[in-house]
């Protein structure tokens, strides 16, 4: 059977093709042959197709994630009609697509071609990589249907879709939609693609092929999203997936156990956002992961995973997309010059929340070094128990246990080193006092950072010297000592135009007086779309601001351009901030596809003015800060921060990452609908150790921050960069 | 078997660069739908505004220009035109419309000549008799539709060949209350797109080139938020209900069994009478005595909570926390869905089949519903015992 399409056979056929006289009376039955072929493998396939049909459970699904970032989640309504599932043990074992479950139905009935009287199902486990349900019933010998096999899977081969939702009677052929395989390894390698009509018609039905052998599971699926309903929006689209049923015989014994199966995780995070371009080197690794335990480092290149070469992150995910949690891979990397490999490296279902750790001090900006002066001690902290004190130096640092102290250059250097290091850690730092010079050595130990606020940020903040250490000449490394990336190691690549910055800034020192302050609206040329830019009146290229990015609210009046200038405008000039307002180009809320263009804007500023890049802030009210949210964490690179008013978490959060950090300032009125809502977006951040500081504001509905929330908001920004 | 016919398939593709004539299928798509499109016109009528559009397409069905096309809005003019496959523009007029059958018949008219005269044209034409006569095409079948979708075709350009095969036949209510649509019987789902704008009235046929169906409409499965791709078979049949008046002149409800050739035998004589038929009121339904849970969520399930004693329900043997499931098959996904489908399906004396949930298997129970007990008065208190 499974000889189906061996070359020899086909090079048998062919020459008998040629021999033969017949062959214009051969093909000229061609149609008519097909046709049979496929209604004889849609027949022999057909007793496996079940019918399911659920009662109960939610009305309505949250809407996908791809939906789900902008505007208010828009939520699938689920229907009550029937699915389709697919035997596959004798046993009375169904699978299915996790979409027919979506909505968790309290009962679920199954018909089984043959048997007249409908069976009452269970749910035995999820595949929560695949998005399958694994059903059970109370039978015995059904029968089962045939794998096809993968490796002889070839893209333009027929492929016939069935299900068993259009007619009411399971003793009847199920429905066939036909098409053929598009694509082989899909969906970061879990699903074949095909152009037979798929939708809720046939999702949890197979996907068989000419000779009666099922291909997969037909399931809605995206490789943008994840999620039982992700990819239901390209229904009939000529776009459909199902998962190898080779892939779900093998874990088929897991999931009869009842085992959850998860996505096998490594741990580890890339440096800059371009999967493709840049070369696969570890720019974090999450705290006890596989990565971790396996002794992994960042800097590490990896070059090989299970013998597949790994010219870039995206092969990463490619070869790591199909894993499960327990799967095994080695992994070669390169330390320096060094090859290393990583043999049996146990993957794992989830990562444990890598938690930034706490010193208790904020730097101070825009100084060459070396060296970084504090600016502030937190009280109780680490830091203000070691007896560090505002001006003193952190000159050194290295954990205590390390033989030497490692010399900190910066601001960026600080931060870099604290990134790599956890809560709980015992660390020495050299300081050199501001009475005397003296220089000596303490010890502290880090904590988790805390939601705590300084009560009031001393000022100034910046030393004014970002463009001090600027090479002048060109073709020399570009190295701006703070600004970029903080903690990317691999900062410079950030934004890829950084001598086209550098020479900006060049001009803006030489041309001063020419640079344009207040609230300045713009086009984005390229795309049409106005912005605003507000830019700090005293604003000087030789200190560091940080950047907020505004979004409106869509749907209500809501402070907007000028007003939100206004608003900011003390900030702007005593904190050194800089404000751009996108549009969004919807009524009705902004759409996750906008992140692009507000971030040719961002960029845009980045690119103009003197940025910290530790203190860039997505803030907005309402829709606006739920799309806030969004960017915040699909623009990682760029963002460090999350500032909203009144505004629900259209997803679920991504995990914490060292080298791209989250902080999140969120706050609500006690009056406003969605307070409980809100409560809940920010126990879900909390809950992946994300630092959150919330606030209720008291007899207040939907209005923008009360002046007491504002003034610690303004302590929030100011301490994005603390460490 | 089957696997033969892979094998076979692909060799045979793989052979074709090789013969010096390609190879051909006894029944090529082009000269079906040369000599198909000649039994084509494309309609242009009413519409042209908020998304209605003033072109569909329709099927010939006799020498003299009898054309079968959907019963939609684009016939509500007197200025109704087609084009022949010639790029001919001619007029013409509607002779029948059944709604619950979504047909209509409308006729070319020659100027100067009479409607019913006939008009010398001997158009290429569907024998829709022998067509009705064919068993209907099953599930896998391929088929090949034709219609001005998109009104891509102008004049005498030959209207859009889509292939694809019959996904399933079956009642388009499969999924009940999903769709707002007067047909009810069943329907060709073909797996190619095509109900778009201007297909509908277009032709469904076979790879022999026989006709199959009626494109018909765009409708949208309102509960799963997709759209439909069918065909009204041309061996359709419905249940029309009928009102007529009973020898003591009472309204009483008669069904009518209509078939499409009927319609189009009729309707092309200038003779389809359409019945005067009855708008089901939503009475109560028969009477059960089921007391089901407290209903509080749009889709509480319909468990049972108690029978009233001496009630149908309670004769037929419902208990406590029977889930009800299925009744006569229809899915019962919670207490409104049972009460919606009792109150327009049922009567008194009514037996159904009802499938419950008790414990983990389903139990098929009969219940034969009653009349509603009239309704007793509010238990009055006892008088006072008068004292002395």
């Amino acid at each position: 059977m499974n000889a189906l399409l061996t070359p020899r056979r086909l090079l048998i056929a062919l020459l008998a093709l040629l021999a033969a006289p017949a062959t214009q009376a051969r093909a000229a039955d061609l149609n008519e042959s097909t046709e049979k072929a496929m209604k004889a493998a849609s027949a022999k396939v057909a007793p496996t197709v079940v019918k399911i049909e659920t009662a109960g459970g939610a009305e309505m699904v949250p809407g996908g994630p791809k939906k789900g970032g902008g505007p208010p989640p828009a939520g699938i309504r689920k229907g009550t009609g029937p699915t389709t599932g697919l035997i596959v043990d004798a046993d009375g074992f169904i699978i299915t697509s996790a979409f027919n479950f979506a909505n968790k139905p309290t009962d679920i009935f199954v018909t089984i071609p043959g048997r007249p009287q409908r069976l009452v199902a269970k749910v035995v486990a999820h595949d929560q990589t695949r998005m399958l349900t694994l059903l059970k019933v109370d039978a015995k010998d059904l029968p089962v249907p045939s794998a096809f096999p993968k490796s002889g899977i070839d893209i333009g081969q027929w492929s016939l879709a069935l299900g068993r939702t259009s007619d009411p009677d399971a003793e009847h052929p199920p429905s066939m939609s036909v098409g053929i395989v598009s694509a082989t390894n899909r969906i970061w390698g879990k699903a074949i693609q095909t152009d037979a009509k798929t939708s809720p018609v046939n999702y949890g039905g197979p996907l068989v092929a000419l000779n009666g052998q099922v291909y997969g599971v037909i399931v809605p699926a995206s490789n943008r999203a994840e999620g039982e309903t992700a990819g239901v929006d390209v229904y009939d689209g000529g776009i459909g997936f199902a998962v190898p049923l080779e892939d779900i015989l093998a874990v088929l014994p897991r999931l009869k156990q009842g085992q959850e199966l998860k996505r096998g995780l490594l741990g580890i995070n890339p440096q800059g956002n371009d999967a493709y371009n840049a070369s696969p080197i570890i720019g974090a690794i999450q705290p006890d992961s596989a990565a971790a335990r396996a002794g992994m480092k960042v800097g590490d290149k990896i070059t090989e995973i299970d013998g597949k070469k790994i010219p870039n992150f995206s092969t990463v995910q490619h070869v790591l997309g199909p894993k499960y949690d327990g799967d095994e891979i080695s992994v070669k990397v390169m330390r320096g010059d060094k090859e290393m490999e990583f043999k049996g490296v146990k993957l794992q279902g989830t990562n444990t929340a890598y938690v930034s750790a706490f010193l208790g001090l904020l730097p101070m900006r825009d100084d060459p070094g070396p060296g970084v002066e504090i600016r502030y001690v937190y009280p109780k902290s680490p830091a203000d128990i070691a007896g560090l004190k505002i001006g003193d130096r952190v000159m050194k640092l290295a954990p205590a246990a390390a033989p030497a102290l490692t010399p900190i250059q910066n601001r960026s250097a600080l931060l870099r080193a604290l990134q790599q290091l956890t809560p709980g850690v015992e660390i020495k730092i050299e300081v050199k006092r501001k009475e005397g010079d003296k220089v000596e050595t303490v010890t502290a130990k880090l904590i988790a950072a805390p939601d705590t606020l300084p009560e009031k940020v001393p000022l100034p903040s910046s030393a004014g010297k970002a463009l001090e250490g600027q090479p002048k000449p060109k073709g020399k490394e570009p190295k701006d000592p703070f600004g970029p990336g903080c903690g990317d190691a691999d900062e410079d690549a950030s934004f890829g135009d950084d001598k086209k910055e550098d020479e900006k800034k060049e001009d803006k020192k030489d041309d001063k007086p020419k640079v344009e302050t207040g609230f300045i609206k713009r086009t984005n040329e390229a795309l049409g779309r106005e912005y605003w830019v507000y830019i700090p009146g005293n604003y000087d290229a030789n200190k560091s601001y940080g950047l907020i990015v505004w979004f409106h609210d869509t749907t209500e009046a809501s402070k907007d351009g000028e007003k939100v200038g206004r608003t900011f405008r003390d900030v702007c000039e005593d904190h050194n901030f800089i404000l751009v307002g996108p549009k969004s180009g919807n009524k009705d809320g902004w759409v996750p596809s906008e992140t692009e263009i507000v971030m040719q804007d961002v960029k845009t500023v980045l690119g103009q003015y003197t940025i910290d890049k530790t203190r860039v802030v997505a803030h907005g009210q309402g829709n606006g800060g739920q799309m806030a949210f969004y960017v915040g964490f699909n623009a990682r690179d760029i963002f460090r921060g999350v500032g909203t008013v009144g505004a629900v978490l259209g997803t679920n959060p991504k995990e914490n990452i060292a080298n791209q950090p989250l902080s999140f300032f969120i706050s609500g009125g006690d009056k406003d609908p969605l307070i409980k809502d809100i409560k809940e977006s920010k126990d879900l951040l909390i809950e992946r150790r994300f630092p959150v500081v919330f606030r209720e504001m008291k007899e207040s509905g939907k209005e923008y921050f009360d002046a007491a929330t504002f003034a610690e908001f303004i302590a929030w920004l100011d301490s994005l960069d603390r460490v | 078997m089957t696997t033969r016919y892979g094998n076979w398939l692909l060799a045979a593709l793989l052979a074709v660069p090789f013969t010096a004539t390609p190879a051909r299928a006894a029944d090529p798509f082009n000269e079906l739908a040369e000599k198909t499109n000649q039994k084509m016109v494309k309609v242009f009528g009413a519409g042209g505004f908020s998304r209605l559009n003033n072109y569909g397409t329709g099927i010939i069905i006799s020498p003299d220009g009898h054309i079968l096309t959907v019963a939609s809005q684009l016939l509500d003019t007197s200025e109704l035109v087609v084009h022949l496959y010639d790029g001919q523009r001619l007029k013409a007029q509607v002779l029948a419309v059944e709604p619950e059958l979504d047909a209509a018949i409308i006729k070319i008219r020659l100027d100067g000549k009479k409607i019913e005269e006939p008009n010398g044209l001997k158009l290429d034409y569907f024998d829709f008799a022998e067509a009705a006569k064919r068993p209907h095409a099953e599930t896998g079948d391929w088929v090949l539709a034709l219609s001005n979708t998109f009104e891509i075709a102008l004049r005498d350009e030959p209207l859009s060949l889509q292939r694809g095969v019959v996904m399933a036949y079956t009642k388009l209510a499969a999924r009940r209350g999903v769709f707002e649509f007067p047909y009810t019987g069943e329907v060709y789902v073909v797996d190619a797109i095509t109900n778009n704008p201007g297909a509908a009235g277009g032709a469904l046929i076979n790879r022999k080139g026989e006709l199959l169906g009626v494109i018909g409409r765009e409708i949208k499965n309102t509960l799963s938020d997709t759209w439909m791709n069918y065909a009204i078979p041309v061996t359709a049949k419905v249940d029309i209900k009928e009102l007529v008046k009973d020898k003591d002149g009472k309204d009483q409800e008669k069904i009518v069994t209509e078939t499409m050739l009927s319609f189009v035998t009729k309707g092309m004589k200038g003779e389809y009478k359409r019945v005067n038929r009855t708008t089901t009121a939503i009475g109560e339904g028969g009477y059960h005595g089921i007391v089901f849970v407290p209903n509080i969520l749009d889709r509480t399930p319909a468990y049972v909570e108690d029978v009233v004693p001496g009630s149908p329900a309670a004769k037929a043997g419902f208990r406590p926390d029977d889930l009800v499931s299925f009744v006569d098959g229809e899915p019962i996904a919670s207490i409104n869905v049972f009460n919606t489908w009792i109150k327009k399906n049922t009567r008194s004396g009514q037996v159904l089949r009802v499938e419950v949930r008790r414990g983990e298997a389903l139990q098929t129970i009969e219940l034969t519903l009653g009349a509603h007990p009239a309704k007793t008065a509010t238990p009055q208190p006892a008088p006072m015992p008068k004292t002395p």
